[in-house]
């Protein structure tokens, strides 16, 4: 069997900018590991081997290429064997498809595949030229699947599913203990079987981990730095180095970050860095992100209602949620003391310089957030500059196949910019004549 | 109505905080006239809003003095149909 998952350029797909930019959907996070691994896992419950090929919209499929041993976006990988093609959005827990079951289609209420079960026989009579053609082949001549398929619908379900998705990756994980280093005096609240240490992870004197309320996992190469305070359920990935952090409940934090300050309920990717004071709390926040010293983002408003996200730049979205602090795209860099207003996107490459007020709720992608305007700033040309310095000072490359890959992103989120850009321009020369 | 290089230099003027007389077509932005690497992004804002035009930031930041930026903008109504 071959499992197909499948990440297409949708209206939906949008709901998870800007972290779906420069990723498949299934490369997103809740817990301790990625989407795509919850889905493996799942099928690995049920079928001791199967092969996975991806597509993702075309923009991305070389970079994605440069990260994956497996097939990207080959036609090929649509015949010669029984198919299960998932959407990126289906949610691994409650997908309890029978992988030899029957051919069968279930869509949403929109009439989007989530998934396809498709037996190879009947490969013959759908059409595998591409993607796009099997999966419309398949709707209007394979039987409907009963019953419902749990999905994630925007990058918030995410941050507000994280602490519950912990504790059961956690239990999944099956570890506890120390195998790494700890340096006494560590106090360790809970049970210490709710507490696992990872071999090569070095936790210093004066760390708190707290799992009274929730399991910890330190994972390998981990250091840990006094006056830390980690209550569970936490995640901290490999290499990560926490700075005399308050890590409150409910974080999921790198590999390779760098956090101290106070977070919470944040999921945060590789290779980020908030390595000062400052509070995050139920944010998202992307890879290669630097978050300048004291930069704070507000995940609660003062009159207790529910927090809207403006993911286009016009049009609010009601998360239903009382708490939901920053989306952070990659590669977004913060100056000392900004200041995000509750449920603020910040696209991705953005670049913010603080007014010391909290910024607009949407600054786009690729913008420069400078004078309390967005601007074009230096263009996408010293963004990349500085994204090939912090990537080599970590020992990663910046290829070719990202740089088309941003240069898409940057072509795609440019309507959005060039309004906020006519407005900061017009706010600007207000200014200046005011002078 | 005002020439092409009476507005840049009115334009230059008031974000660089300077006296118009004081601005010469010779003179480099940076250099001559004090502009901090923002107070740059901010007179490519601010030509693009006199002259109603969208230029490349990164042709644009290329232009080092007043004069180059007359006829730089001057190029770019012409591409883009706006009369000066």
């Amino acid at each position: 069997m071959r499992l197909i998952l499948v990440d297409r350029l949708t209206e939906k797909r949008f709901h998870f900018y800007p972290l779906a930019l420069s990723r498949p959907v299934w490369e997103l996070r809740c817990g301790m590991t990625s989407l795509l691994d919850k889905l493996l896992d799942r099928l690995f419950d049920r079928l001791e081997t199967f092969e996975v090929a991806y597509f993702v919209p075309p923009y991305m499929a070389d970079a994605y290429r440069e990260s994956t041993s497996r097939s990207v976006n080959d036609p090929a990988s649509l015949r010669g064997d029984d198919l299960l093609v998932v959407d990126a959005r289906v949610k691994a827990a409650g997908f309890d498809v029978e992988p030899a079951g029957p051919s069968q289609v279930a869509v949403d209420a929109d009439g989007e595949v989530l998934y396809a079960q498709i037996a190879r026989a009947d490969l013959e009579k759908l059409n595998t030229e591409s993607i796009d053609a099997l999966l419309d082949s398949a709707k209007g001549l394979l039987p409907s699947a009963e019953g419902s398929v749990p999905v994630w619908s925007y990058t918030w379900d995410l941050i507000l599913a994280n602490p519950e998705q912990l504790v059961a990756d956690f239990a999944a994980a099956g570890r506890c203990g120390v195998e790494g280093t700890v340096e006494e005096p560590v106090a360790i609240r809970g049970s210490k079987k709710d507490v696992y240490v990872a071999p090569g992870a070095l936790i210093h004197p004066m760390v708190v981990l707290d799992a009274a309320a929730g399991p910890i996992y330190i994972d390998e190469d981990v250091e840990i730095h006094p006056f830390t305070r980690v209550e569970g359920p936490c995640y901290v990935g490999k290499k990560s180095i926490l700075l005399g952090a308050k890590c409150r409940e409910g974080n999921s934090i790198g590999p390779m970050c760098r956090i101290g300050g106070e977070v919470e309920e944040s999921i945060i990717h590789g290779y980020s860095n908030k390595y000062h004071d400052g509070f995050l709390g139920h944010a998202y926040v992307g890879e290669w992100v630097n978050l300048g010293a004291l930069t704070t983002n507000s995940d609660l408003k003062n009159d207790y209602s529910t927090v809207s996200v403006t993911l286009d730049g016009k049009q609010p979205v009601d998360t239903g949620s009382t708490k939901v602090g920053a989306l952070i795209g990659d590669h977004a860099k913060t100056s000392i003391g900004t200041l995000f207003n509750t449920g603020a996107y910040i696209g991705a490459m953005a670049l913010i310089a603080a007014t010391g007020k909290p910024l607009p709720k949407h600054i786009p992608s690729f913008a420069w957030f400078l004078e309390g305007v967005v601007t074009k700033g230096f263009g996408k040309g010293k963004l990349y500059e500085t994204a090939r310095t912090a990537m080599g000072r970590r020992g990663r490359e910046w290829t070719e196949a990202q740089e088309a890959m941003w240069n898409e992103v940057f072509n795609m989120t440019k309507p959005v910019r060039s309004e906020a850009v006519k407005r900061g321009r017009r706010l600007l020369a207000a200014g200046k004549f005011a002078h | 109505m005002a020439t092409v290089q009476e507005r840049v230099v009115a334009v230059t003027a008031r974000v660089l905080q300077l006296d118009p007389s004081e601005i010469k077509p010779e003179y480099t932005f940076t250099v001559d006239l004090g502009a901090e690497s923002v107070q740059s992004v901010e007179l490519v804002a601010m030509f693009e809003e006199e002259f109603g035009i969208e230029m490349d930031e990164d042709a644009a930041l290329a232009v080092t003095n007043v004069g180059d930026a007359v006829a730089f903008i001057t190029k770019v109504c012409q591409e883009q149909g706006v009369e000066v």
